[in-house]
């Protein structure tokens, strides 16, 4: 199997989550012998290169981060642009968000999976996974042991099934977290979690409170 | 306040606007932008309105004074196209960059995680499109994002229903 994977997230991709994710997914190709291609969204300089990839293959990837409950504009911007194709070219998509519990893709998915029809080519499912969002401020360690369950994923794809299979579905974990995490985790949001996003700010150059009212004062 | 965001290519807002002051219920005020011409770059994800810059965008171009808008406004109408059943890029565009209004801090709500919102006051959205849009699907997304920034929608109204849109406007 040949598969072009089309990273769709208007993030650079020297800081995009979803290029670790689609490192990983593609190790996991490779160890099963499949081959791949990989391209980027965030430099519209490449996007003939990409749409003519697109074209000429037809296992397509796209991985792609939540944006406000779906698509981001610019992947809708980019899409406008592919012609039509047939049945032969399968498309399937990594929808990937900082959200953990797998209720909050819902919608991005159910718009995917309508998308391949108004292209006219076959829905080859989609793999959905949230809590990425701090991928990008990880180390390189930290970075590969996080996405590796991607790579797991790469394997079973190349089974040919696309992201059907149980153990796809599977992957994405909690809907809804139960109570009891819930109430944790919000304890953990309120003390932990905002004195790490205060580190994190800190390092980026920021100096004011991170809930700052800028139009009010 | 209502505020209506046109990116149509035919400029429909400009006739829904005309529609709404003949009714005369537009008491609470009424602006309608129509972004034709102006530079509206996409979210480009470098999260600096959350981390570096909190509550700015870092993107220096048409946006701002729009989100400002949008953050006092009762009501936000997007007036769109649609293509493969959903709202266009440009007003996609417009949807995501709403970033700055939620904070980086997280808690649950009605079982879910949110974000903080950054302030008090939240616009409720509705959506008016042309063409051949997934009402059920555009509805869904309409109360999605609403859900993220603790308001409701309004609805979803294809150009031909514009009227009933006019009558759910305040």
């Amino acid at each position: 199997m040949h598969v072009v994977i089309i990273n769709g997230s208007p993030r650079v991709q020297k800081y995009s989550n979803t290029e670790k994710i689609m490192a990983a997914f593609a190790k996991g190709l490779s160890e099963k012998g499949s081959t791949f291609e990989t391209y980027a969204i965030s430099d519209r300089k490449t996007w003939d290169i990409i749409r003519d990839a697109y074209i000429k293959n037809d296992e397509i990837l796209i991985a792609l981060p939540l944006y406000v409950e779906c698509v981001p504009g610019l992947l809708l911007e980019f899409l406008e642009t592919f012609p039509q194709k047939d049945e032969h070219t399968r498309l399937s998509f990594l929808l990937q968000s900082g959200f953990a519990e797998g209720c909050q893709l819902r919608c991005g998915e159910e718009f995917l999976a309508k998308l391949p029809e108004y292209l006219g080519v076959r829905y080859g499912g989609c793999l959905v996974k949230g809590g990425n969002f701090g991928i990008r401020f990880l180390g390189e360690e930290q970075q590969e042991r996080v996405t590796k369950p991607y790579q797991a994923m790469g394997e079973l794809f190349t089974e040919g099934d696309g992201f059907f299979r149980e153990e796809a579905k599977k992957f994405t974990g909690p809907e809804y977290f139960p109570l009891p995490m819930r109430l944790m985790m919000g304890l953990i949001f309120k003390t932990l979690a905002k004195r790490e996003f205060q580190k994190t700010a800190a390092s980026l150059g920021c100096s004011v409170p991170l809930d700052e009212k800028v139009w009010e004062t | 306040m209502v505020l209506m965001i046109d990116t149509t290519t035919e400029h429909i807002g400009k006739v829904i606007a005309e529609e709404l002051i003949r009714s005369g219920d537009h008491a609470a005020g009424f602006e309608l932008i129509d972004t034709t011409g102006m530079h509206i770059s996409h979210c480009i994800g470098c999260n600096y309105c959350w981390l570096k810059t909190p509550g700015r965008c870092a993107i220096q171009d048409d946006y701002e004074p729009i989100l400002r808008k949008i953050s006092k406004a009762d009501q936000v109408w997007l007036v769109s196209d649609t293509h493969f059943g959903f709202v266009s890029w440009q007003t996609k565009n417009i949807v995501d960059r709403i970033m700055p209004l939620v904070t980086m801090y997280l808690q649950f709500k009605d079982g879910q995680m949110r974000h903080v919102m950054r302030y008090d006051h939240q616009p409720d959205i509705g959506i008016i499109y042309t063409g051949d849009g997934d009402q059920a699907y555009l509805e869904r997304w309409c109360q999605r994002t609403t859900l993220n920034i603790g308001s409701r929608s309004l609805g979803v109204f294809s150009e031909s229903k514009r009227r009933e849109a006019v009558s759910c406007m305040l």
